[in-house]
């Protein structure tokens, strides 16, 4: 948004949650984000810990076609040119919680305090400067890359990037990328 | 005499710990900083590249480092927040001593070095040199590590200085020494990228070492497969290719079991045994008996796992074998290392491209502060106290009559038993926190109830130095500049960011003043820690652990060398053993028997649980540091019993009941967390926490025969759920637990 | 041309239409048929009337989206089911904390909430003052047959008076002075806050983000501009000072529906979505299937159930079992899970 924008769109997102070791470096970093002011973004859990050391970490997708920003009853959410989906207008948010409820992916987080939503914006203040965001950086197995298509198709050669995923009738088609078997074309959720 | 000086409640509310949390917007200046430091972590034994944002003497924020090859900017949670140790309420701003009855109270310098040095000055004179030890640890640099061990010798005069890496990877230095005649890891850890198979041995790595990580992944990409042993099922586990839940303190049998699989099926290197080793034969004899049915009586593992692992293992072509904490924590820790190295040395992949195998250090200078003379029994360089040929070379060296330098003092755990028993009297220390982190805590207490005179350095007052007379307000890893050597033997620099804040002092210039007031001014003057460096690199000529041809200037240049680097041409060695030739005395690597046997303690009917200790990813050792670290504590707020179902179930304990574990020394009660991932017969804990949430309430004393490593990974335990669900963790207040 | 008259929407044409008609009314009714009308402040006027419909209509457009007519629908349902004195103490109370004091600003940072609350009371008081004004709905007149006493008519009725040496005098004269200087404060401090905060300046741009500040600035720099002038000046740049700050005010005024200050006008939909919830927990949670613990109320998901739908979004399955039945946790747990289920397919966790 601001005028000397350096944001690299052939730097895209890839996860994958199975190379999570569940450290949550990445969620300490997030906090560390200049946008969220030493709240942390991103969302790392154990899936069941009960029967298994599994964590999964999850950013903001960033979709095509945005659940959240529609059904926000004060237009607060907005995605911009690049794709990137930005954390509630703070004048705008009337800390009704739909985008929180209704993103497939569980990524916006209402702050209590604040009366108002909070999600990933991929770290604006450095991709917008042509860094890394914050996690990504950080992460320690991988599970969170950021960098071109052509560097994770050599890096991993056994798996296929996928941005598509199915929620019982519905197919949401996203900017970040989850790292599937080779050849998939899509993640059926539900 | 040094008891408490006042109910313990009081110290903490003055000292600490409290935790530090960055404020919201970021602690002012972080975006405008006056200087970006390339500077290393200061916790663990990978030492990641970071940088330090510092304004107005302060750090205030950090930004990864790309370019550090070994990391290229990941870090751990506990990198991420490293920053927030500076700045700390709890930071010492003066030295203090203790007043009875009133606690601490602030004193000036002058006064901290009389009462130190007459304190000195008056046991060794009442009760001889040896008398007053010193205890020191390794995540101190290069520099200070060789300076303590110097002045120990020199200026205090005792025999009896040890180290917190007695706790560490002694069990495998002592076993790369039998094996290699060297201790270090064998490469680098871009070795690991073309493995075929890695086995990871006793290491926790994804909460350990986690961006170690990192390199283990890379190798799985290009096909390589994993081998992960360790009683419970660890991050990188779930997802390996083969996991083997060995039974705590079992670890030899299955290395026994595994090298006679590959002795029985020929999976061997016939070449590389007959002309560059010796031993075999013994070695592979005192494991005849050992079948794949025996191993999997013993280790608790199927047999047809075992299986899986030796055929995996003797047929690779390539292959990296990591081990850490895991095996080495064992009253038969050098067993199980050398039990590892077997299985190398049977296949031959070592000293050749993508052909590992390594400890991994702990300790943020695990690596360097081994090596330069910080040990009972070793001069700089690695050399050998007891070898009349290192002693004079060092005596020369530091400008001494050889008959003066001491000889072989007592081991750290072995220091404390004697001041247990009234042999030792006095005590300085740095740099460790025994209370904490030695094993049988209660024995360690009482024992340092029974010093005449105790003075430590620290930044922080630490649960240990409460039991103080004098504390000297020491400084954290970033206000001094120094070297340390990482996990992969890589020399490195860290770069000072700040001064140390109100009247506290780095620790080099205590040391000197500590010195000069003990008399031998004359020997401990350096302009700068550079100096005392030039000096380590003379000390260390012509020793295994060779730093001669390494210069601050090419460190920086360089982004480190690997030791050993003879000359100032010389490239370095990131691997080691390319020329085959070994440093033990017939140049040859060796086998070592390393027959299996119970460890110290066993189940039985009254204590029929296995017990067994390690980290979590939030915490680093005793939790001096990260226990102060507001965030880092969020994430783990207090120590849980692991344990399965099944044995809850057996025991009628609850998911996050209060469970009280009792062990023949001592008890502690802890939450339930009920889990699959752990072996049925088994229970963990993790050991950061002090005072009534220490797990080392509970572990034995009981050390390695040859290294002196305590035996932390296996005792035997019993569990009495007490009928209460536990409250909220984060209300717990572990991390100062009185 | 044809296109914007096409997408223009009929409903909020009709409201708004009718609303400036109802205000035109008013003012006529007000101002005694114009005649307590100052001419002087005739552009003020227009620009008045123009910000009205369009806030009107803007708000109408708003208020038609699916998820916005939920909330409002809810709103009224949940305050004329009966409860209503309970409702409107609980209405009062948050109005007062959240449009009153903004108290949710103060845990994002003490002075933000500050400056924010020197705006909004800067910008609401001169509200309050200037726009009886410009409608001619408030006037000021000598009492009769005095040059000391003075009257304050609302409507053509006499509502107060006071002398004007007095302390009341001098306070209500000024009061537009004590705004500026607070809209002033306040601006500078959120300038300043966007100039230099990093975080912030990543994300904001300058038509939502600093031009607000700038023409608050311009307006009260401008308006205080006029009094000294006249008083301490004798005059000095009055016509400038007047025609940047008419100018600047009606920029103020048409831009609202549009741009950043729309807020203000949005802002009492917080109230609903408090009520909302706080009624919804006296109907029943809802449960996460994954995690087995609550996370929202069940008015809240089934709502949003038949919002997404109406939306185009369906998370259902074919038989009837909805995604949105589980918590964020649980969702992230379930993408997970099938992640994992995926890479288990293909024979290798990891890849």
């Amino acid at each position: 948004m601001s005028s000397d924008n350096l944001y690299n769109p052939s730097q895209e997102f890839f996860v994958d949650m199975q190379r999570c070791i569940g450290c949550r470096a990445c969620e300490l970093a997030c906090a560390e984000c200049e946008t969220n002011g030493q709240e942390s973004m991103i969302h790392v859990n154990y899936v069941d810990r009960a029967h298994t050391i599994q964590t999964t970490v999850q950013v903001c997708m960033h979709c095509d076609d945005p659940v959240c920003a529609i059904v926000c009853p004060a237009d607060a959410i907005s995605k911009d040119e690049y794709g990137i989906v930005h954390s509630a207008n703070t004048e705008r948010c009337i800390g009704c919680s739909n985008c929180v409820q209704a993103c497939p992916f569980g990524v916006p987080k209402k702050e209590e305090s604040y009366d108002l939503m909070m999600k990933c914006n991929m770290c604006y203040d450095r991709t917008s400067i042509g860094k890394k965001p914050m996690c990504a950086t950080v992460c320690p197995s991988g599970a969170l890359y950021f960098g071109t298509r052509e560097e994770i198709t050599e890096m991993r050669p056994r798996s296929t990037p996928v941005n598509s995923f199915i929620f019982g009738e519905e197919t949401v088609s996203t900017k970040v990328f989850i790292m599937m078997p080779k050849g998939s074309k899509e993640l059926k959720v539900f | 005499m040094a008891k408490l000086p006042v109910e313990i409640e009081k110290i903490i509310e003055q000292y600490g710990p409290k935790l530090n949390y960055p404020p919201k917007e970021g602690y002012h200046g972080n975006d405008e900083p006056d200087k970006v430091v390339n500077t290393h972590c200061c916790f663990c034994g990978m030492q990641c590249g970071i940088q330090l944002l510092v304004k107005d003497n302060k750090v205030v924020g950090f930004d990864p480092w790309m370019k550090f090859p070994f990391n290229e900017g990941r870090l751990c949670p506990k990198g991420v927040q490293r920053y927030m140790q500076n700045n700390h309420e709890d930071r010492l701003l003066s030295s203090i001593e203790r007043v009875e009855g009133e606690g601490f109270r602030d004193i000036t310098w002058d006064k901290a070095m009389d009462k130190t040095v007459s304190g000195i000055k008056r046991i060794q004179s009442t009760y001889g040199n040896d008398s007053f030890a010193m205890l020191s640890g390794v995540s101190l640099t290069n520099e200070k590590s060789y300076l303590i061990g110097k002045f120990a010798r020199v200026a205090l005069k005792t025999k009896n200085l040890d180290y917190n890496g007695r706790l560490c990877m002694v069990s495998a230095g002592a076993g790369n020494k039998k094996a290699f005649g060297l201790d270090r890891g064998s490469n680098n850890y871009s070795d690991l990228e073309h493995a075929e198979v890695i086995i990871v041995a006793g290491a926790n790595i994804s909460e350990t070492f986690p961006t170690l990580t990192h390199w283990i992944w890379k190798a799985r990409d290009k096909g390589a497969k994993l081998i992960v042993i360790d009683p419970r099922v660890i991050p990188l586990a779930r997802t390996a290719d083969l996991h083997l839940d060995v039974k705590p303190g079992t670890d030899s049998a299955l290395y026994g079991a595994m090298l006679n699989y590959l002795v029985q099926n020929d999976l061997l290197d016939h070449d590389f045994i007959d002309n560059y080793t010796s031993g075999f034969d013994q070695t592979i004899d005192s494991v005849k008996e050992y079948s794949l049915e025996w191993a999997e009586e013993v280790t608790g593992i199927k047999k047809e796992k075992i299986k899986e692992a030796a055929e995996l293992w003797g047929r690779a072509k390539t292959s990296f074998l990591l081990h850490a904490r895991g095996i080495e924590h064992h009253s038969k820790g050098v067993d199980n290392v050398l039990g590892c190295i077997n299985l190398v040395l049977a296949t031959g992949r070592i000293g050749r491209p993508y052909c590992g195998y390594a400890t991994i250090t702990g300790q943020g200078n695990g690596q360097g502060g081994r090596e330069h003379g910080h040990k009972c029994d070793q001069l700089p360089g690695n050399r050998d106290i007891e070898n009349p040929e290192h002693r004079k070379y060092i005596s020369e060296v530091w400008g001494i009559d050889e008959k003066d330098m001491p000889g072989k003092g007592l081991t750290a755990y072995e220091i404390i038993e004697a001041i247990h028993k009234g042999e030792i009297k006095g005590l300085l220390s740095i740099c460790f926190n025994p209370l904490v982190s030695l094993p049988n805590s209660n024995y360690v207490r009482e024992a340092l109830d029974k010093l005449e005179f105790y003075a430590c350095i620290d930044f922080f007052l630490n649960e240990t130095a409460r039991h103080a007379d004098i504390v000297f307000a020491g400084s954290l890893q970033e206000e001094e500049e120094g070297t340390t050597t990482s996990a992969e033997g890589r020399v490195i620099k860290i770069n000072k960011a700040v001064d140390p804040p109100g009247e506290a002092r780095t620790d080099t210039s205590i040391i000197l003043e500590l010195a000069k007031r003990l008399g031998v001014e004359d020997k401990f003057t350096y302009e700068n820690s550079e100096a005392i460096f030039n000096e380590l690199r003379i000390a260390s000529k012509g020793g295994t652990a060779d730093y001669y041809g390494i210069t601050y200037q090419r460190i920086v240049d360089e982004m480190g060398v690997y030791w050993p680097c003879p000359e100032i041409g010389h490239p370095g060695t990131p691997r080691l053993w390319e020329d085959k030739k070994f440093k033990t005395p017939d140049g040859k690597a060796h086998f070592n028997p390393a027959p299996y046997r119970p460890p110290g303690e066993v189940t039985d009917e009254e204590y029929p649980v296995v017990l067994t200790t390690g980290r979590v990813v939030s915490q680093y050792l005793s939790g001096t540091q990260t226990r102060r670290i507001g965030k880092l504590v969020d994430q783990y707020p207090e120590p849980l019993v692991e344990i399965h179902p099944e044995m809850a179930e057996k025991f009628g304990i609850r998911q996050r009941e209060l469970v009280k574990v009792k062990t023949r020394r001592g008890e502690g009660i802890f939450p339930a967390n009920i889990v699959d991932t752990i072996r049925t017969d088994t229970v963990f804990i993790p050991y950061h926490w002090p005072g009534k949430k220490s797990v080392n309430l509970l572990t034995p004393g009981t050390l390695d025969p040859i290294s002196k490593i305590p035996e932390f990974k296996v005792c035997a335990c019993k569990l009495e759920p007490m009928g209460e669900i536990a409250g909220d963790s984060h209300f717990s207040k572990a991390y100062q637990s009185p | 041309m044809i296109q914007f008259v096409k997408n223009l929407n009929g409903k909020a044409l009709l409201t708004a239409f009718a609303v400036t008609f109802l205000m035109l009314i008013l003012i006529f009714l007000g101002s005694r048929n114009l005649q307590n009308f100052d001419a002087a402040l005739i552009t003020y006027l227009f620009g008045t009337i123009f910000a009205v419909f369009g806030i009107t209509y803007r708000y109408t457009v708003w208020l038609q989206r699916p998820p916005t007519w939920m909330y409002f629908k809810r709103g009224f349902q949940i305050f004329l089911k009966g409860k209503i004195f309970s409702h409107l103490w609980f209405v009062s109370k948050q109005a007062v904390l959240n449009i009153g004091f903004q108290k949710f600003v103060y845990p994002r940072g003490k002075f933000r909430w500050l400056a924010h609350f020197f705006i909004a009371f800067g910008c609401v008081t001169a509200f309050a003052i200037t726009i009886p004004l410009t409608f001619g709905w408030v006037h000021f007149v000598f009492a009769p047959g005095s040059f000391e006493i003075y009257e304050a008519h609302f409507f053509g009725f006499k509502v107060i008076e006071f002398n004007l040496g007095s302390i009341t005098a001098f306070m209500t004269f000024h009061a537009l002075n004590w705004s500026s200087y607070l809209v002033i404060l306040g601006s500078l401090y959120y300038l300043r806050r966007r100039l230099t905060q990093p975080g912030v300046i990543a994300t904001q741009n300058f038509e939502s983000d600093l031009l607000p500040l700038i023409l608050l600035i311009i307006i009260s720099v401008t308006g205080l501009g006029l009094t000294y002038s006249y008083q301490f000046m004798k005059g000095f740049a009055f016509d400038f000072l007047a025609v940047t700050h008419a100018i600047s005010v009606i920029i103020f005024l048409i831009w609202i529906p549009f741009g950043k200050f729309f807020h203000i006008i949005q802002r009492p939909a917080q109230i609903g979505a408090l009520i909302y919830k706080k009624e919804g927990e006296e109907m029943g949670k809802a449960v996460c299937p994954h995690t087995g613990k609550e996370f929202d109320t069940k008015l809240h998901i089934d709502d949003l159930k038949i919002v997404t739908k109406e939306l185009g979004f369906n998370f259902e399955k074919a038989d009837g079992s909805s995604y949105l039945d589980l918590s964020p946790e649980g969702k992230r747990s379930t993408l997970a899970k099938a992640h994992l289920d995926a890479r288990l397919k293909d024979g290798n966790l990891f890849g």
